[in-house]
């Protein structure tokens, strides 16, 4: 931005200042310091449950950082965690290489990808990109399926033999076995990919790739190259999300088709992306840690439902299909920019903006398209 | 070694009913421009409905009414209670077809169970042809698919309604000038798509068996399909459908059984980064 005059540029003690910052700002940093004091007044297995999540929240946002900004949306972004997970994994098995060598390696394998499935998206746009991004992970499947000697097929490298999991350093515990010590490093491998992600989308860069969403012609036109940005994205994607897949791996999970590779784990990830929020990368976060926690909860409640006599533990992951599906249709822009936006409507109300709809609240709007549906639905007119 | 007979019959049948798969899914995407994910799951909703009415009456005839009845009206329900308020973002589109596919999955999970259903073939006995003896059920899967796909060829082609479609499918603007109600045509070309996904359903079903995710496949090589033939192409998908249960079948036969329906998706690929717009894609595509 050339056009900033030398007042508006702010240092780093501004920028970092947490009493200069605004509420939404200041809410997330409470919850950053939250995660860390939690595992001290949780039980272990709840550690295990927050790694896990957390390292799905790190999924979520190595999507949302190429697919929420450049806009183009890959449906397959398990790739990137099953290249980066299976190839460490496989280092360790087949080769020995200790775990916390072989998941770098792992993830430059999965920034190759990266590169690999960033170089069609120059060429074939929208609806065709995705139909490819939908299907290269399940040609993965199937060519993991063809060789089990070495992937183990469907049931994962338990199959062919065990993987180590992360070795002690120094007096800090495995954490391949100790839920804490885990825990610690799952949340350490989230917040790298927050402040990375964050730190680029809030720079120029971000403002690039935002810009490649809405008019990629344009950007063209100012003289940049929108085919290196889109390129670059899409490597640091598949890095963060590979790196994530090898850490999660030897620590808290295994190294199997359904837990990285499967179809449902790439359209789980969207989802929670477009839960918390496209484009914002927080909101990625936020829609992360809340869509595994919630799926967690409901696959535990044993409450047995009256009239069909089925246990809710059993048909969970149909109810939460459903419950998915309610979010995505009455909730489309996300939780996190609205929650955002009604903050700042509430703390910085402008005066003398023009109104489109007469000054209705969001809640009254939304009861008002209610019964407008309603009514259409049984052959009235739409207001 | 399975003989050149099994696999040419194999390859007539399945090229046919994949050809129903792949016109519907074709048709919605040269109208609507909507890229139906769950159209996979609408073959599983016709396959389930035509299991259940047969275990009701005890008429297979009723069951395969029944597929195209349910299959149609819950096609229809998704347009009308989901798509269409969301027609105009693709990204919407596809991720909310995904979870409608994902929840009639788990609908059929927990409601038939996962394990694998027989619906009862159409036509009993079998045929011998040139010494080989073939089920008269493939024979008739085959006459019936080729009637419906000549009687969709006769729709579009001769009826007000078919070329209606035709005419919005090649541009919606010039077809709202000859006062044609694009609404309309939506609605009936998904009714459509999702009645011949239901009977291709039942079909698959009544020479393999019925489970939760068997429209998983037929949808994965209708992509390829219909790129293939070029999206929106009706004339293109038959001949599509033919190519890839021809490459499918003689991966399986020659290669290996376990890389079924992996050719196609390679294909599928390969298509899209080499020549985007198919064999027969359509010249006139309206940004």
């Amino acid at each position: 931005m050339s056009g900033q005059t030398q007042s508006d540029l702010k240092s780093w003690g501004d920028i970092l200042n947490p009493v200069e910052m605004q509420r939404h700002q200041q809410v997330g940093l409470l919850g950053i310091v939250a995660l860390f004091v939690l595992p001290l007044v949780i039980p272990a297995i709840y550690a295990i449950y927050l790694s896990s999540a957390l390292f799905f929240a790190t999924f979520v946002m190595s999507w949302d950082f190429v697919s929420g900004y450049t806009g183009e949306i890959s449906f397959g972004h398990g790739l990137f965690f099953g290249v980066g997970g299976y190839t460490s994994g496989m280092l360790n098995l087949h080769m020995g290489i200790d775990p916390w060598i072989a998941a770098p390696i792992g993830a430059v394998a999965a920034g190759i990808a990266g590169l690999l499935i960033g170089f069609p998206s120059l060429r074939v746009q929208g609806p065709y990109f995705s139909l490819i991004t939908l299907v290269t992970p399940i040609i993965l499947i199937s060519v993991f399926r063809f060789f089990p000697d070495l992937t183990g097929g469907e049931l994962g490298l338990v199959s062919v033999g065990t993987v180590e999991k992360f070795s002690a350093i120094g007096p800090i515990p495995s954490p391949g076995f100790d839920p804490y010590s885990g825990y610690y490093l799952a949340l350490f491998v989230f917040l790298l990919a927050l402040v990375i992600f964050v730190a680029i989308t809030r720079s120029d860069a971000g403002m690039v790739l935002t810009a490649i969403r809405a008019d990629e012609i344009s950007v063209a036109a100012t003289g940049k190259n929108p085919a290196k940005f889109k390129l670059f994205a899409f490597v640091l994607s598949g890095l963060v999300g590979g790196l994530a897949g090898a850490m999660y791996g030897h620590s808290v999970g295994g190294f199997n088709v359904s837990e990285l590779l499967a179809l449902i784990i790439s359209i789980e990830v969207i989802v929670a992306a477009i839960l918390g929020g496209i484009g914002t990368i927080t909101g990625a976060a936020i829609g992360g840690l809340f869509f595994y926690l919630l799926r967690v909860f409901m696959r535990n409640i044993e409450f047995t439902i009256p009239v069909v006599n089925v246990p809710v533990g059993e048909i969970y992951f149909l109810l939460f299909g459903i419950v998915t599906l309610g979010f995505l249709f009455y909730l489309p822009e996300g939780i996190v920019p609205r929650l955002v936006g009604e903050w700042r409507a509430r703390s910085e109300p402008q005066a003398g903006e023009a109104v489109a709809d007469g000054g209705k609240s969001r809640g009254e709007r939304i009861v008002e398209e209610w019964t407008d549906d309603l009514r259409e639905l049984f052959g009235g007119e739409r207001r | 070694m399975v003989s050149a007979i099994t696999i040419a019959t194999n390859v007539l049948m399945l090229g046919a009913l994949y050809s129903l798969v792949a016109i519907g899914f074709t048709l919605i995407f040269g109208v609507g421009g909507v890229l139906n994910l769950s159209h996979g799951a609408i073959i599983t909703v016709g396959a389930y409905s035509a299991y259940a009415v047969d275990a009701a009456t005890g008429s297979i005839v009723l069951g395969a009414i029944a597929a195209a009845v349910i299959s149609g009206a819950f096609s229809l329900a998704l347009y009308k209670g989901l798509i269409s308020k969301v027609r105009h973002n693709p990204v919407t589109v596809l991720i909310l077809t995904l979870v409608v596919a994902i929840v009639v999955e788990q609908l059929a999970l927990v409601v038939f169970g996962g394990e694998e259903l027989l619906v009862p073939q159409l036509l009993g006995g079998s045929i011998s042809v040139l010494g080989d003896s073939i089920q008269a059920n493939r024979i008739l899967v085959f006459v019936l698919s080729w009637v419906l796909i000549g009687g969709l060829f006769y729709f579009v082609d001769r009826t007000r309604t078919g070329k209606a479609i035709l005419a919005t499918s090649m541009s919606d603007k010039g077809a709202a000038l000859a006062g044609i109600d694009s609404e309309q045509v939506y609605t009936y070309t998904w009714v459509l798509a999702g009645a011949l996904a239901g009977l291709a359903g039942l079909f698959l079903a009544s020479f393999q068996t019925a489970n939760p995710l068997m429209g998983r496949n037929p949808l994965l090589l209708s992509f390829a399909i219909v790129v293939l033939g070029g999206l929106g192409s009706i004339r293109g998908s038959v001949i599509g459908a033919y190519l890839i249960s021809f490459l499918d079948q003689m991966t399986i036969t020659f290669l290996s059984e376990r890389l079924a329906g992996v050719s196609a998706l390679v294909v599928l690929v390969l298509v899209l980064l080499v020549r985007p717009k198919g064999l027969f894609g359509r010249e006139l595509v309206e940004e």
